[in-house]
């Protein structure tokens, strides 16, 4: 924002040299009466409203409010150049004299926090800006100020094409109700505002509402009677009675916005001392929470290992989003992001506030992020230990049913053929033998069983032979075929090895049951302290790691390491299961 | 006359052999069942002398099968088997007793059978 202040320089300039030129045409107009109470007038609403917005622009530059009431004053003092006697300036002056009346809609609607806050605020501001842009200036084709503004003394009216008195009537009409219906509708949308203003902004902009709105009912008085009567003299009190409240709204701001900023050096000062005295779980926020006097604010912290947010007790958050009624301004440190606060969006009205509010806790909110951090990793592990526990049960669960609908079986039928060997073995020989035979092969197939059951609870090769004989093992028995890549040559810790063996064990699994692969390769590296495990297939992909049991129960296997797993399954494109495991 | 008897078991080599014994040794096998509600539906259709009823099955357990059939008026003898040793199952009302799979035989079931 360095080159904000000359800008606004410049228009200070700009606003001084108008508001002097206005005066000279005004205090010389051979058609106006009380020139110098109209000169006056015009000065002081014109620089008012300038010079307040500019102070508020530079003071919040983020905040729109500012540039409206500057863009406010600039219309009102090109309205003023109507006052000339100069043919051409005479014409743009009348010709643009309402573009205030829309800045000011706008600047009303806006304020305090500087953004329009419904689609009918919206609406509004846009059909207003239509009506004094578009709509009004095509009026003066047919105004003839001598007879229709009763001004014999006034400049010709460079744009008169022809009277029609007519048309003149039914346009004139149109705009009444059109601009009584768009004040009507803004005085509707401010009552609105104020009503659901939370208190302290109800109480700082008290005056401003209450002068936008005497500003709105003055207007639809001076549309009402525009209607019904041309009386000149009365149209002209009752525009200077609207000017009135028009005249103090800037004046107002500035009284709202000093108070604003006193309260907020208090709040501040208050906040230090309270962060000094080293807030505990919870008082940081509250602390937050009376410097902002935002009782709603929620503070939430960026983890940026995990890429997400999470409140302070470690609880993974979402930011509100648009919608959502509430506003989210970030804190950085040292260029890092940091937390964001989560407040009441009246908040905007004063966002360099909040900003400062934050950077001034920044400190302490770190310390709280640290904190809320550990307790997201506690919850991490709590909830890994829960599944761990829970896969271990479910396991000795499967290596019972493993156990009873294998080897047990045929251990029973074993038992049963034996017997009835023994019974036959004098009378029939020949079928004793049969039954002899078959009872071998069920003790065959029994042993079998038992030695696949024992190579799942723990591989013995693995920890006689190490890690690559124990893949290379696992790849020769794979339904697939399986190429292996690079493989450690030295034994690595136990745990680092058996978590490998499960990661290519489990991951070979579904590539025979769901890959429909014609080929997976396996390799185990080292990448910055890291053993990478790593098993891909040319299969259709789509595996999803969080549904079914196997992956997750790797994934907690390896949480336990401080491992992390990755599945990349893009549909269509085979599936690489990789995992990192820290070793050494 | 031979006793006839119904095997419920899900393990098709278990009814296998246990046929083969129970025949040699003077019974009349009339059926088998793989699950509990095929072995409810042969019961009504064979009406055995004696259900020969394992305890773990795929859709209701033998237990449960057990409580079907007493609830249904003529009743048959029903004895339990299972890999797994009693003290794996649990007191057990309403059967005429429990064999042991591997400890099955003709003297063994008759013993369970006579009053």
């Amino acid at each position: 924002m360095t080159s904000l202040r000359p800008a606004l320089y410049g228009l200070a300039a700009l606003a001084l040299l108008f508001g002097l030129i206005d005066f000279g045409l005004v205090l010389t107009s051979d058609f106006l009466s009380v020139r110098g109470v109209w000169a006056s007038a015009g000065l002081l609403v014109g620089w008012g409203f300038i010079g307040v917005g500019l102070f508020a622009w530079w003071r919040r530059p983020d905040n729109r409010v500012g540039m409206l009431m500057a863009a406010t004053g600039f219309a009102w003092l090109l309205s003023l150049v109507g006052a000339s006697d100069s043919e051409l300036l005479f014409t743009i002056g009348q010709a643009t004299s309402s573009i205030f009346f829309a800045t000011a809609i706008h600047m009303l609607l806006a304020a305090p926090d500087g953004w329009l806050h419904t689609r009918i605020e919206r609406r509004i501001v846009a059909v207003g800006y239509l009506v004094v842009i578009v709509l009004v200036p095509p009026l003066y084709l047919f105004v003839d100020p001598a007879r229709d503004l009763d001004c014999r003394e006034c400049p010709d009216n460079l744009l008169f094409v022809a009277r029609d008195e007519t048309v003149l009537n039914a346009f004139g009409a149109i705009l009444n109700v059109i601009g009584i219906t768009i004040v009507v509708a803004v005085l509707l949308s401010l009552v609105r505002r104020w009503r659901r203003a939370p208190a302290p902004e109800r109480r700082l902009y008290a005056a401003v509402y209450a002068c936008g709105i005497a500003l709105m009912l003055a207007l639809i008085g001076l549309f009402a009677l525009q209607s019904v009567s041309n009386d000149s003299d009365a149209l002209d009190v009752l525009f200077a009675v609207a000017i009135a409240p028009l005249a103090l709204i800037p004046y107002l701001y500035l009284a709202a916005l000093v108070r604003a900023r006193v309260l907020e050096g208090g709040a501040m000062g208050e906040l230090v001392a309270r962060l000094g005295e080293a807030p505990r779980a919870g008082e940081l926020r509250d602390a937050l929470a009376g410097a902002l006097n935002d009782p709603s604010l929620e503070l939430f912290y960026w983890l940026p290992a995990e890429r997400g947010w999470v409140d302070p007790d470690g609880h993974r958050v979402e930011l509100p989003g648009e919608g959502s009624g509430r506003a989210v301004t970030g804190v950085e440190r040292d260029g890092e992001r940091l937390a964001a606060i989560v407040h009441d969006p009246s908040l905007l009205a004063a966002r360099a506030h909040v900003r400062a509010v934050g950077a001034v806790a920044s400190l302490a909110l770190e310390n709280e992020r640290l904190d809320a951090e550990l307790r997201c990793k506690v919850d991490d592990l709590r909830a890994s230990r829960e599944r761990m526990l829970r896969i271990g049960l479910e396991e000795r669960r499967r290596l019972e049913r493993d156990l009873h609908d294998g080897a047990q079986q045929r251990l029973v039928s074993l038992a049963l053929n034996l017997r009835l060997a023994r019974g036959r073995l004098r009378d029939d020989p020949d079928a004793a033998d049969r039954l002899l035979a078959g009872a071998s092969e069920e003790l065959e197939a029994a042993l079998e069983e038992l030695r696949e059951l024992a190579r799942g609870i723990h591989p013995a090769l693995l920890s006689d032979r190490g890690l690559e004989t124990a893949l290379e093992t696992l790849a020769h028995r794979a339904p697939v075929p399986v190429r292996l890549g690079e493989l450690p040559d030295e034994r690595l810790p136990e745990a680092v090895e058996l978590a490998a063996y499960f990661v290519v064990s489990e991951a070979l699994t579904n590539v025979a049951k769901y890959a429909a692969a014609s080929e997976a390769t396996v390799s185990v590296g080292r990448d910055d302290g890291r053993i990478v495990v790593e098993v891909a297939d040319d299969g259709v992909g789509g595996a999803d790691p969080e549904r079914g049991t196997g992956l997750r129960g790797l994934a907690d296997r390896l949480a336990v390491l401080e491992g992390r797993l990755e599945v990349d399954s893009e549909r269509g494109h085979g599936t690489t299961v990789r995992a990192r495991i820290p070793c050494g | 006359m031979a006793l006839s008897v119904l095997i419920v078991d899900d393990h098709p080599s278990f009814r296998a052999s246990a046929r083969m014994l129970l025949e040699a040794e003077g019974f009349d096998v009339v059926g088998e069942a793989e699950d509990g509600r095929a072995a409810l539906r042969a019961v009504r259709e064979l009406r055995p002398d004696v259900v020969l009823l394992d305890v773990q099955l795929p859709d209701l357990n033998g237990l449960q099968v057990a409580e079907r059939l007493s609830a249904n008026g003529a009743v048959p003898a029903i004895v339990l088997t299972s890999s797994r040793d009693l003290d794996d199952i649990g007191a057990v009302r309403g059967v005429r007793g429990f064999i042991p799979k591997s400890e099955l035989s003709g003297p063994a079931l008759e013993a369970l059978l006579t009053p």
